[in-house]
């Protein structure tokens, strides 16, 4: 299994410069006949949302015409995050609106899901709002793998850590959750799944007809669902990922952190119950999977991890006899 | 009244009657320009160290289609727009670097009306606004006659002495029949003349065998204000106008230690270059008497000096540029430059100075563009490059 793994990290792992060249594939996605459409989830966004709208509006549909459609879908901010969006062009959305039928739950997840009904490419690109140094790239990287090639439906970013920089080693940069639930958590279930460098980064892009095939969770777990469900339903083949250099984002609170690997967790043990892997449970791996990145090829460290335990000392013969005597 | 004149006159005329559509055409195609301001805005470029953002315009100018964009040996960007007859050129340059160094953290903000970042003003914005120039000519369908040449001229602030612009003049191959220096910072800023200015910085170090005992001894912070205070006994005229400004002081990193060091920046400008010469003896004799006075090393050095320039207020290049922003609603604030534009008319080019913006809080971190002045701040350069173009700017 790990020489397959090795081989898909070396296949499917891109990295945006790869897709500098945005003239190429703008062609390549007409020849395809694909269209792509851009979703921006929001709630109170004003601060950010206006310069991702402006540069990747500017940029990716009036410069080079690789996006088709640009929506922000938005659950009810307060603020003038839809005001602001608006202004530089967005196609503007209350996820209230969508589906009303279905009614209205409050969530990232709710909005990533309506995008798939309210927008029509083939592809959608899931961008988070609060990107301070957005660039092209965390577009354009992750459609790119998608256009190129047929077999892979699903494309995850990851990024740098560049204070690791000058050691020329850098770790693989996951965030807090990432590191202590995330990636322990696959390496014990789905070892397979530990390939994914950054499994909870919020921009992501997939062909439509894999998106409209699994449940949404509206909360914390849509990432790790998604990736659960491909991964039962497709494989690893499916996946594929991209970096895409630094990204610069809000620093979140411990608590918040807590209140997120609950909701992650959440939706873990549902999967793994609905797998039958609860009530049979598998012999647990012993080899934790992470990254490390050098001169740019990127590198799966796996660590044998075995939690050896001791009985109680009642157990130990040589115990009772010093007891027995004293 | 002469025909020239007069065909001139109905030239000009011509022009400012299509100012308030073209406005409106600007602000409708903002994205590009606002866009590429946040990108080259973020890119730090501290004076000496442009180059990034330096590359990161010979993109844009390559994709916006001009062929062949070099960077030459002072490390200015440039690139041409061949006009229909290409027998003159119209320069159009905007300094790339900024006041703010590789440290601060190089984000712009973008509100409904407004963007927010260091450096967006100065010079951002005018950067971006130099590079958009071809594809703005060609949504608004003009086709200059000149060629028209684009630079971002990198080292032009502080020590660099407008090395940048001074060298990309030197060795320029196309004559030029005028040229405009372009500023984020501010809309009805017109510049037509470059002040005499001489920028130095004083260090005074006081020296390992000091003898602490004696009379008056004291650390690097007292004498250096002992020197500032005699610096200000240097009578300063009123008329020529003459300022001397004490832009920075470094001395001492503590509580409780007296530094050994200090360093003083000042500038001078003056409308008069004798009386700059002259204040620059006076701070050498000062700083050679306070030396030996106290018994501390004080030396001068010169980091910056340019003469005063200027071509004529009734030069055909300011009175047309008089009238576009008139016509545009702009209310010109005759301001002389110490920037580039010295350097482009100290080499014989008659050449103004423009701002794009309203501003607040120039050269701070949060530095601020208003976007509703900037269509119009734009219009006065797409409009004025037109008129240098029909020969209306002609002397």
């Amino acid at each position: 299994m790990n020489k397959i793994n090795e081989n898909w990290l070396e296949r499917n792992t891109f990295h945006h410069a790869d897709f500098w060249d945005l003239i190429k594939l703008v062609e390549e996605k007409e020849k395809k006949g694909l269209k792509i459409s851009l979703c921006i989830p929001t709630l109170n966004e004003e601060k950010t949302i206006g310069k991702e709208v402006l540069i990747l509006r500017s940029e990716l549909m009036e410069r080079y015409p690789l996006i088709d459609e640009f929506a922000v879908i938005d659950s009810g901010s307060k603020d003038k995050t839809l005001e602001v969006a608006k202004n530089y062009g967005a196609d503007v959305y209350l996820a209230s609106d969508i589906l009303p039928e279905v009614g209205d739950k409050r969530g990232k997840g709710e909005n990533l899901w309506k995008a798939i009904h309210q927008l029509k490419g083939d592809i959608i690109c899931y961008v988070d709002a609060d990107i301070s140094n957005i660039h092209p790239r965390f577009v354009y990287g992750l459609v790119a793998p998608l256009i190129h090639r047929d077999e892979i439906s699903y494309v995850k970013a990851f990024y740098d850590r560049p204070l690791n920089y000058s050691s020329g080693l850098r770790p693989s940069g996951g965030g807090r959750v990432t590191e202590i639930l995330i990636r322990p958590l696959f390496s014990l279930f789905f070892p397979e799944l530990s390939h994914i460098i950054q499994p909870l980064s919020g921009e992501y892009a997939a062909r439509r007809e894999v998106l409209e095939k699994i449940p949404f969770p509206i909360g914390y777990g849509v990432e790790t669902s998604h990736l659960l469900d491909l991964y039962a339903m497709h494989g690893l083949e499916t996946f594929a990922q991209t970096d895409l250099d630094r990204r610069v984002h809000r620093n979140q609170t411990t608590n918040a952190l807590g209140k997120m690997s609950f909701g992650i967790l959440q939706t873990f043990f549902n999967r793994l119950h609905a797998q039958g892997k609860l009530d049979r449970m598998p012999d647990l791996e012993t080899f934790y999977r992470r990254f490390e990145v050098e001169e740019g090829k990127y590198h799966q460290l796996v660590q044998e991890v075995i939690e050896e335990e001791r009985p109680p000392m009642i157990e130990v013969e040589g115990y009772r006899n010093r007891m027995a005597s004293s | 009244m002469e025909t020239q004149e007069i065909d001139r006159e109905t030239a000009l005329s011509g022009l400012l009657d299509q100012i308030p559509e073209r406005v409106k055409t600007i602000s409708e195609k903002r994205d590009s320009f606002l866009t590429d301001t946040v990108l080259l805005g973020e890119i730090p470029s501290p004076t000496y160290g442009e180059d990034e953002r330096i590359r990161a315009v010979v993109d844009r100018f390559r994709e916006n289609g001009l062929s062949s964009p070099t960077i030459d040996e002072f490390g200015n960007a440039s690139a041409h727009l061949p006009g229909t007859e290409g027998q003159s050129s119209i320069l159009v340059m905007a300094h790339a670097d900024s006041v703010f160094s590789r440290e601060v953290r190089h984000e712009i903000q973008v509100g409904s009306g407004h963007m927010r970042g260091p450096g967006i003003a100065d010079n951002a914005l005018g950067l971006a606004a130099m590079i958009a120039l071809p594809r703005l000519l060609d949504d608004l369908g003009i086709r200059l006659r000149d060629d028209l040449i684009l630079v971002a001229n990198s080292r032009s602030l502080g020590r660099a002495n407008l090395e940048g612009a001074s060298g990309f003049l030197e060795t320029m191959s196309l004559p030029a029949r005028a040229g405009i220096c372009v500023e984020g910072s501010t809309l009805g800023r017109l510049s037509y003349s470059g002040l005499g200015t001489l920028r130095g910085e004083i260090t005074l170090q006081v020296p390992s065998d000091y003898d602490w005992k004696r009379f008056g001894a004291s650390g690097a912070i007292s004498h250096v204000t002992g020197l500032i205070n005699q610096i200000r006994e240097i009578p300063i005229p009123k008329e020529p106008k003459t300022q001397l400004v004490f832009g920075g002081l470094r001395c001492g990193s503590s509580f409780n230690t007296s530094p050994k060091q200090g360093t003083l920046r000042f500038e001078i400008t003056s409308e008069d270059n004798d009386i700059i010469g002259q204040m620059e003896d006076q701070l050498n004799e000062i700083c050679e008497q306070f030396s030996a006075e106290t018994g501390t090393l004080v030396s001068m050095e010169v980091v910056a000096k340019r003469q005063n320039c200027s071509i004529p207020f009734t030069h055909p290049l300011v009175k047309t540029t008089r009238s576009i922003m008139q016509e545009a609603g702009i209310t010109p604030k005759v301001d002389p430059s110490t920037g580039d534009l010295n350097a482009l008319i100290l080499s014989g080019l008659p050449a103004v100075t423009l701002g794009l913006t309203t501003v607040e809080n120039l050269r701070e971190i949060n530095e601020t563009v208003q976007l509703d002045p900037l269509y119009a701040g734009m219009t006065q350069l797409v409009t004025l490059i037109q008129a240098i173009d029909q020969g209306i700017c002609d002397s």
